[in-house]
């Protein structure tokens, strides 16, 4: 660009440190005090299009049975497909679109909070957008974080995007049942699951059969 | 795949200081990219350039900085820079000195928006 500086003018330098990602960081925190002071344990729901996030938030509801004391934050493009599907489990639930927005982010979340009656809502389940990328680096205010993969993804996922594993606190290691027909070795996926986040216990489940969903209770501290 | 929303949230920064300090062309600005954060800063300035069309600041210079990555290791203590190739993304996952999986990012995955220079 030339510009040609005008008589008088001046150039100015503006030092700014502007953190582009602690607007977000800093409305987590709003949220997350928002979720203590109403004694609600919230839990961020990430993993692939298809991982079966939707099948195990409604194994969660089904085995706790809280009914309306569970309420659900459904993340999606457009639809109200998973919305209807925790639906049917008796929880409260809010569909977010995001529109094009390939994640949820902690101000969109906030604004959820703010239209639901949450009202002797014990726990709040945040299904984040189908998406490996992005959800990792916006946090929302969840006391925990829980990355969803299935085996039906294939070997690689966790060393492709190990970013988002790294921000789990549990991973979960869906449609064990599928391995065999899908060539992949378990075994194969927590060994990566250790080597790119060591702190987060690895916890197969079969969703839809309700298989291992105790066990993702436990490493949550819920009560069923 | 955020990269949009980052750079609208530049852009919309860049636009409020210049309007804070009266200035009239935006002339260039600085940004500060963590190796480690999940950004992709070519396609960041391709945003900022394309939303900035039309605007104070349109055409103005922008230069990035990359910031290198650090991790501290639980294992052996120690903080290290992040070594080898920084687009290998499991470099960062492992402390070069001790080989131990159980480090954590220190540095490397911020993203700033560091100076503005404009004409008043």
């Amino acid at each position: 660009m030339k510009v040609v500086k005008p008589k008088g003018a001046v150039i100015l330098d503006i030092e700014l440190e502007k953190d582009l990602l602690q607007k977000n960081r800093s409305l987590a925190k709003e949220n997350r005090r928002r979720f203590d002071r109403l004694g609600i344990l919230a839990i961020d729901v990430m993993g692939s299009v298809g991982s079966g996030k939707t099948s195990l938030i409604k194994g969660i509801l089904r085995k706790l049975a809280l009914g309306e004391r569970a309420a659900v934050i459904a993340g999606d493009l457009t639809t109200t497909i998973d919305a209807e599907r925790i639906a049917e489990e008796g929880a409260r639930v809010i569909q977010v679109n995001t529109g094009k927005e390939c994640h949820l982010d902690a101000h969109l979340v906030g604004q959820a909070i703010e239209k639901m009656n949450l009202d002797g809502v014990r726990i709040l389940f945040i299904e984040n957008v189908g998406n490996l990328i992005c959800p990792g680096e916006f946090p929302l205010g969840a006391h925990k974080r829980l990355v969803v993969v299935s085996v039906t993804e294939g070997p690689y996922t966790l060393m492709k995007h190990p970013f988002i594993f790294r921000e789990a606190d549990v991973i979960i290691l869906n449609k064990v049942d599928m391995a065999r027909a899908m060539r992949v070795n378990a075994r194969d996926i927590e060994r990566d699951a250790k080597r790119v986040n060591p702190y987060a216990p690895v916890i197969r489940t079969n969703a839809l059969r309700g298989r291992g969903i105790g066990k993702v209770i436990d490493s949550l501290g819920l009560e069923g | 795949m955020h990269e949009f929303a980052i750079a609208s949230e530049i852009v919309q920064n860049v636009l409020e200081t210049a309007q804070q300090n009266r200035g009239g062309r935006v002339l260039s600005l600085d940004l500060e990219v963590g190796e480690l954060a999940v950004l992709n800063d070519e396609q960041v300035t391709f945003w900022v350039q394309e939303l900035l069309k039309g605007t104070v600041a349109e055409g103005a210079r922008i230069r990035v900085k990359r910031v290198k990555g650090v991790v501290g290791c639980d294992d052996c203590g120690r903080r290290s820079r992040v070594r080898g190739d920084p687009r290998d993304i499991l470099a960062p996952l492992s402390c070069p000195r001790c080989g131990s999986f159980r480090v954590r990012i220190e540095r490397g995955k911020e993203c700033y928006l560091r100076r503005i220079q404009l004409l008043r």
